[in-house]
């Protein structure tokens, strides 16, 4: 197969065909901001973060898009900050804890965008904040859920599912009130870890059993 | 074919109801009129007529769409014109049968108009304010026949049209509509013939047509009042769509609070089978297509295209991510036409009198008619269907009748809970899908409510923000904390805990969500605010800084002052 030639910030890649914008941006030390692309999953395509401006036009989401041939692509223009700064906002206003002791902290996806976006903190006191602080839910027998801190990304429910084929985990409820419940099916959850692993920030604490 | 013999017996029977020799009732009886007491006018009527020993027929038809004049009755005396009857009451109604029948005093205090030519000072029904300006097209058959009796809708020209399409060759009818320039009516405005030819030219099989009756606007009744009146416009859209694109199933989605519409829709299929209209070989041709009801279980949602396949495919009713489009990837992967219920009971029209014929109406980007559902302060409420490019002026005083009560109008919100609010200065504007948009509205799926003197913005955009955030399926961030966020804001707003910030920051959230929504309901619930911001700033102003509601609709700001929630 020929190879893909495109422009990613005015600098030349080449990468396969078939992938995506995000995989070879990342290949290639670019970041671009994500919470629910995760790269052994099928893109759910949710958190809408990942936008990019295709050959200086429209903006398209690097996680769903494959690199085409000639394509020129940028990842920080003033029209993304615009269009993803306020919601990075809207989730930090949402995420109300300290990284203090949180078993994400150094290694949470949502410190990275933060730090990539610089983010102001001024401009997130002129938002509502929630009232209170939810209390810790036992999701599974072996794992605890921090509704305050779970950006409903759904890549814990993909990855129970991609192993056991049905995942023990789903989303429940609607509109703001989703959160990822527990439902026993045919199998419980075996304490497998992997959707702690793949966890973007610091939600799935296991319980010492 | 339908055969001669029973199309010739089926016009015969129409002209004995139209020209009877015996009374002929005709009683509204869709949900609405229902709703407004039909039921216990045709037991009063009923019982009237055994009562005094009258021979006459009861029939069941749908609305009108003069919902201001519910209940309503026609009677055809023989020899006389069909009169309409407004607002009646059973005793009204019953006084009907004795005067009219019996005593041949036609009660003109009682009616609304005639079929007609002007009747004995009893007018025209069609040269009536609210229906003179209307060009019935999907809307033909409403109130006119019984939708439980497919030889009336035959009698009155149906499936003529499907009759001809087979005749036709599939990419000729795709033509035809394309050239009609016909526009999606369930809210986005998409092409038709171009949907259909996408459809058409995917490769895979088998292929899927979808009907979207889901309806969830709060308010909106059109779809529901045309399934419940005339059935068979839409199944014979449906039908033609089928051929057109080479379906061999379809489904249609009705949301299971449209309890009649359902029973309707399941008589009207049934007939259809009887008929030779549905099944292996229609009408003895090669084509083979049927038709399955599916309930919606009532999420706004579940209306957009996306999340309606997955509810099919027994899946959580949420919309997912396209590209992929349906015509290409739709039910279990394969392609898939979604039209909405008014979209495809145009299609017999445009069939039997050509493209030329429906894009000689409206305007340059936006052919033929939109209907509406004209609702909130406005005199004469009801469903309307009228050509693209009438002015919000004309819709609102000429049909409408203007604001009741000698009050001042103050905005008109288009396009159920994601349109825009649009103030005195825009009455003049030229209705079509692309004017609107300009204007901070949709088309939407033709909600029109009219908001008078006492309506306060904020409380309004508050209002829409409400129902979006609870309606959003939770899924892709933009919409599940933006809704949220800005419904708080909006919320504190109208109860004395603005802050200065509070337009900016909702200026800009509006714009996030509309750009980066997963969905159609992300991307258009910020409407009202923006509107109400660019139309109205004056009230958010007030609102914040001075802490007054001008309209005095905000409890908590009526004295001026903060509120201590
Ligand atoms: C939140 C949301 C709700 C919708 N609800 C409906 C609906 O109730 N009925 C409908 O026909 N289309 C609805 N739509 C539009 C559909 O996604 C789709 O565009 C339409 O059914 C296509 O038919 P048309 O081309 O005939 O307009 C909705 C869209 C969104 C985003
Ligand atoms: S999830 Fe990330 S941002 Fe949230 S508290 Fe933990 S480390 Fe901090
Ligand atoms: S628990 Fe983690 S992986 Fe699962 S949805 Fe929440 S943030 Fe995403
Ligand atoms: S825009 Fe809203 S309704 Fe649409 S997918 Fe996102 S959360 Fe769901
Ligand atoms: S990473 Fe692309 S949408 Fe979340
Ligand atoms: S009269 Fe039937 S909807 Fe209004």
């Amino acid at each position: 197969m020929n190879k893909i030639h495109l422009t990613i910030n005015d600098n030349q890649f080449e990468a396969e065909p078939g992938a995506t914008i995000m995989e070879v941006a990342l290949e290639n030390n670019i970041y671009i901001p994500h919470l629910c692309y995760n790269p052994d999953l099928v893109p759910g395509g949710i958190c809408r973060l990942c936008r990019v401006e295709i050959n200086n036009d429209k903006l398209a989401l690097a996680c769903r898009t494959p690199v085409e041939e000639g394509m020129i692509v940028r990842t920080n223009t003033p029209e993304i900050d615009a269009a993803i700064r306020p919601i990075v906002e809207l989730i930090i206003a949402d995420h109300h804890s300290t990284c203090r002791g949180c078993p994400a902290n150094g290694k949470c996806e949502l410190q990275k965008i933060m730090a990539h976006l610089h983010i102001d903190r001024r401009r997130i006191d002129n938002l509502r904040l929630p009232q209170n602080d939810l209390p810790l839910e036992a999701l599974t027998p072996f794992l605890d859920y921090d509704p305050n801190k779970c950006v409903r990304c759904g890549i814990c429910v993909q990855t129970c599912e991609k192993i056991y084929g049905t995942s023990h985990i789903y989303f429940l409820n609607r509109g703001y009130d989703t959160k990822i419940a527990y439902f026993e099916t045919v199998a419980h959850c075996d304490f497998c870890m992997e959707c702690v692993k793949n966890c973007p920030v610091g939600v799935l604490i296991p319980k010492n059993v | 074919m339908i055969t001669a013999d029973f199309r010739a017996k089926a016009e015969t029977e129409w002209q004995n109801i139209t020209d009877p020799s015996v009374p002929q009732i005709f009683i509204g009886m869709a949900t609405c009129g229902e709703a407004a007491g039909a039921l216990s006018i045709y037991k009063a009527m009923e019982s009237a007529l055994i009562k005094n020993r009258i021979k006459a027929r009861i029939h069941k038809t749908g609305c009108l769409g003069m919902c201001y004049c519910e209940p309503m009755v026609d009677i055809i005396k023989p020899g006389r014109p069909r009169i309409t009857y407004k607002n009646l009451t059973p005793e009204t109604a019953a006084e009907l049968i004795t005067d009219y029948l019996i005593n041949d005093n036609y009660r003109p205090d009682l009616a609304l108009g005639v079929w007609g030519k002007e009747f004995d000072g009893i007018p025209n029904l069609f040269q009536l304010d609210f229906m003179k300006f209307q060009q019935r097209t999907a809307l033909k058959n409403i109130g006119v026949i019984n939708p439980e009796d497919i030889s009336q809708y035959i009698a009155c020209g149906g499936y003529k049209a499907f009759e001809k399409a087979l005749g036709t060759s599939q990419q000729d009818i795709i033509y035809e509509v394309e050239k009609s320039g016909l526009r999606g009516l369930g809210g986005a405005g998409f092409p038709t013939g171009l949907k259909w030819k996408t459809c058409y030219k995917a490769r895979y099989s088998p292929k899927y047509m979808i009907c979207n009756a889901d309806e969830g606007d709060p308010g909106a009744y059109m779809d529901r009042s045309l399934l419940e009146s005339d059935p068979h416009s839409v199944l014979e859209g449906m039908l033609i769509a089928a051929y057109a694109i080479g379906c061999s199933r379809g489904y249609i989605y009705i949301r299971d609070e449209y309890p009649l519409a359902i029973k309707r829709m399941a008589i009207a299929i049934e007939q259809m089978r009887q008929y030779g209209l549905l099944g292996d070989n229609i009408l003895n041709s090669d084509f083979s297509f049927d038709i399955e009801i599916r309930e919606g279980a009532g999420a706004f949602v579940c209306g957009e295209e996306s999340a309606l396949l997955a509810s099919i495919e027994g899946n959580r009713g949420m919309p997912r991510h396209r590209p992929p489009y349906p015509a290409e990837s739709g039910l279990w992967g394969k392609p898939t036409d979604i039209n909405n219920v008014k979209t495809l009971a145009n299609i017999p029209s445009i069939i039997i009198n050509g493209a030329e014929w429906f894009a000689g109406r409206g305007t340059e980007s936006s052919k033929g008619t939109a209907i509406f559902a004209l609702t909130g302060k406005v005199a004469n409420r009801g469903l309307i269907e009228v050509p693209m490019g009438i002015t919000l002026r004309q819709i609102i005083y000429d049909i409408g009748g203007g604001i009741p009560d000698g009050k001042a109008f103050k905005a008109v919100q288009t396009g159920g809970p994601s349109g825009g609010c649009l103030p005195a200065d825009l009455l003049d504007l030229p209705i079509a899908f692309d004017s609107l948009a300009a204007a901070g509205s949709i088309m939407g799926s033709g909600g029109m409510v009219v908001l008078d003197e006492d309506t306060c913005m904020v409380d309004v955009a508050r209002f829409f923000l409400d129902f979006a955030q609870q309606e959003s399926c939770g899924q892709c961030i933009p919409c599940r904390l933006g809704t949220k966020q800005m419904f708080e804001i909006l919320d504190d707003i109208t109860k004395g805990n603005g802050k200065q910030t509070d337009v900016d920051v909702l200026l800009e959230l509006s714009d996030s969500i509309v750009k980066t929504s997963l969905c159609g309901l992300g991307r258009t619930v910020p409407n009202p605010v923006l509107t109400t911001i660019r139309y109205f700033r004056d009230e958010y102003d007030s609102h914040i800084n001075d802490k007054q509601c001008p309209s005095n609709v905000c409890q908590a700001l009526i004295n001026g002052g903060q509120s201590d929630e």
